[in-house]
């Protein structure tokens, strides 16, 4: 391709110079604001980093200064020696691998429905999947563990994967996208002889694949960071997940081991921030698209 | 395969409840079904583990208004809620058109405001309570540096809320950025051109340009927000587990306390019950007076 804004540039005006003078004085205003802001906002997860590497003592002494005297890593293996992380870490794995499969399961069948098919109270089912988004988990938390417990299901994963399996938010948004998907394609598709499902399979999800891919990165974000619901349903370290493990070790510690604690929570924090570090066009695309329709 | 047409519709209409059941028998196991048992304990004596239940008819409900620990907790939820969602819209907002643009740096700043968002909520609320620490915790170092007072933080019961409010602005208005960035893109740069060259400034711009068009996005994150807010529970169960006095006790909290500390199911259920009456009445005000003056673009 060639470049045709090349000869353009030659004949700018001293206006349009002015212009690009003006704009960059405003973003040096601009970072003169916003980097304090950034730096405050950031502090906390610099200050979970400098901490872990410290020693004890270091942190009840103010006078001993911000950074470690030497950086000590010795408090990342001592965390994982007081609690089985690994664990922890299987059952985060299990459990939110299970919910988002299962949700793409749920949501997939039912967004199609929603969207391509004619059926008698359509409204009224869609209205029953939108308001779910509206109630607030704390309104059901009792009752659904009282349905648990008298299916002998607390204490085990599967207690922590059902009640999320149905998500009227991602039926929401896949029957968004799958509606803008152009009729022609199924039209061309039912004509050659294709089923429903055949369509939404080889047709429709290979369209939506990004809508898929939003939906599953906020639903691994929610449920990988959750902690309410696992700590009703979990009292073994055998089921426990991350954040109940760290939560746990806050107790046992109650404050007197910052260091170790810090270690303990870098060590949860890290995987999602890293995964966030080198997919975040996709995590911020994700997260964008929550809001536009 | 001739068919007539109404076979053919009973057909679709088979498949599409067929396609919907998977997601009705979850919502109705753990979505509906718990709500109306809930309505249904609340009108008992319910014990956690105790299959008897007993009729007591509104007994729960009037016990309810007489309870001055319900009354402060929903005051304290509703003030954190008041307060934490338009202080975050209004950061994320100023943040979102400080970032609008081809600012150097952009990917940079916007990590530096999203990141808290991916944290858990265990870990946020911990990082805080150590931010807060008293005597050694940097926030009161860095007070005591400059010779202002340390206020005792989650210690003292005028400032424990407050301090759970800030930590919650600091982890959620990233969220709220990025929504409202994303509604910034769709503004159709002439219009601001416009303004610019007929003098207007950049605060009047705001007000009467951006965002009415972003309306739309404001609405939606107003009602995340408040669906968010629930999120405090994981806060005070980390940081002050109610306390100092019940100063940080929220309703989700105490529906908690009530039915897993007392085990008493049956009032608990009458504070969920109270909540989702709540959050509805809200969501309903929001929709009644901000849903009327959203303005969408070529709609309407």
């Amino acid at each position: 391709m060639t470049d045709m804004t090349e000869p353009r540039k030659a004949f700018a005006s001293p206006v349009a110079a002015f212009r690009r003078n003006l704009q960059r004085a405003r973003q040096g205003w601009l970072h003169l604001l916003l980097v304090p802001v950034a730096l405050l906002w950031v502090s906390p997860l610099v200050w979970i980093i400098l901490t872990s590497l410290k020693t004890r003592t270091e942190i009840f002494h103010p006078e001993a200064g911000v950074l470690p005297a030497v950086l000590r890593f010795e408090n990342y293996p001592a965390t994982l020696t007081v609690a089985p992380f690994g664990t922890y870490l299987l059952n985060s794995i299990l459990v939110t691998g299970s919910i988002i499969a299962a949700q793409l399961v749920t949501i997939t069948l039912a967004a199609y429905a929603f969207a391509r098919l004619e059926f008698p109270l359509k409204r009224f089912f869609f209205a029953i999947f939108l308001l779910q988004v509206m109630f607030p988990i704390y309104a059901t938390f009792l009752t659904n563990f009282v349905t648990l417990r008298d299916m002998g299901l607390v204490n085990t994963l599967p207690a922590l994967i059902v009640p999320f399996i149905a998500s009227g938010y991602g039926t929401f948004m896949l029957r968004q996208s799958f509606r803008q998907v152009p009729s022609e394609l199924s039209d061309a598709a039912r004509l050659d002889g294709c089923g429903h499902l055949a369509i939404l399979w080889h047709v429709y999800l290979p369209l939506v694949k990004p809508t898929l891919v939003a939906f599953g990165i906020i639903s691994v974000v929610v449920h990988w960071n959750d902690y309410m619901w696992p700590l009703l349903v979990t009292n073994s370290d055998s089921v426990r997940t991350l954040p109940i493990g760290l939560g746990l070790l806050a107790k046992a510690d109650s404050g007197a081991d910052w260091t170790r604690l810090m270690a303990g929570t870098m060590i949860v924090i890290a995987p999602l921030l890293l995964f966030f570090v080198i997919f975040q066009r996709r995590f911020v695309d994700s997260f964008m698209h929550t809001g536009v329709k | 395969m001739t068919s007539n047409p109404a076979r053919l519709r009973r057909n679709e209409a088979l498949l599409a409840f067929a396609m919907l059941a998977p997601s009705l028998l979850f919502l109705a196991l753990f979505t509906y079904w718990p709500i109306v048992r809930s309505v249904w304990f609340s009108f008992h004596d319910v014990l956690l583990g105790d299959p008897e239940i007993f009729w007591l008819g509104a007994e729960n409900y009037t016990r309810l208004l007489e309870d001055h620990l319900f009354w402060k907790v929903l005051g304290n939820t509703a003030f954190y809620t008041l307060v934490t969602v338009p202080v975050s819209i209004l950061i994320a907002l100023l943040l979102a058109v400080a970032l609008d643009g081809k600012l150097r740096g952009l990917a940079i700043y916007r990590s530096a405001f999203f990141y808290p968002v991916m944290i858990p909520t265990v870990a946020a609320g911990m990082v805080w309570v150590f931010l807060y620490a008293p005597g050694y915790g940097p926030i009161n170092v860095a007070l005591e540096s400059v010779g202002v007072p340390q206020p005792g933080w989650l210690n003292n019961s005028r400032w424990a809320l407050p301090a759970i409010m800030v930590m919650s602005v600091w982890k959620l208005s990233g969220y709220f950025m990025l929504i409202l960035m994303a509604a910034l893109k769709l503004v159709p740069s002439d219009l601001h051109e416009a303004a610019r060259l007929d003098g207007v400034g950049g605060m009047q711009r705001l007000i009467h340009i951006t965002i009415p068009m972003i309306s739309p996005a404001l609405y939606f994150v107003t009602i995340i927000g408040v669906l968010h807010s629930y999120q405090v529970f994981d806060y005070v169960h980390v940081m002050t587990q109610g306390g100092p006095a019940d100063s940080t006790n929220v309703l989700t909290f105490y529906i908690y306390q009530v039915g897993f500390q007392y085990q008493d199911i049956g009032y608990a259920s009458t504070l969920a019950t109270t909540l989702l009456l709540f959050v509805l009445g809200l969501i309903g005000l929001i929709a009644a007076t901000l849903g009327r003056r959203v303005h969408y673009l070529g709609e309407r």
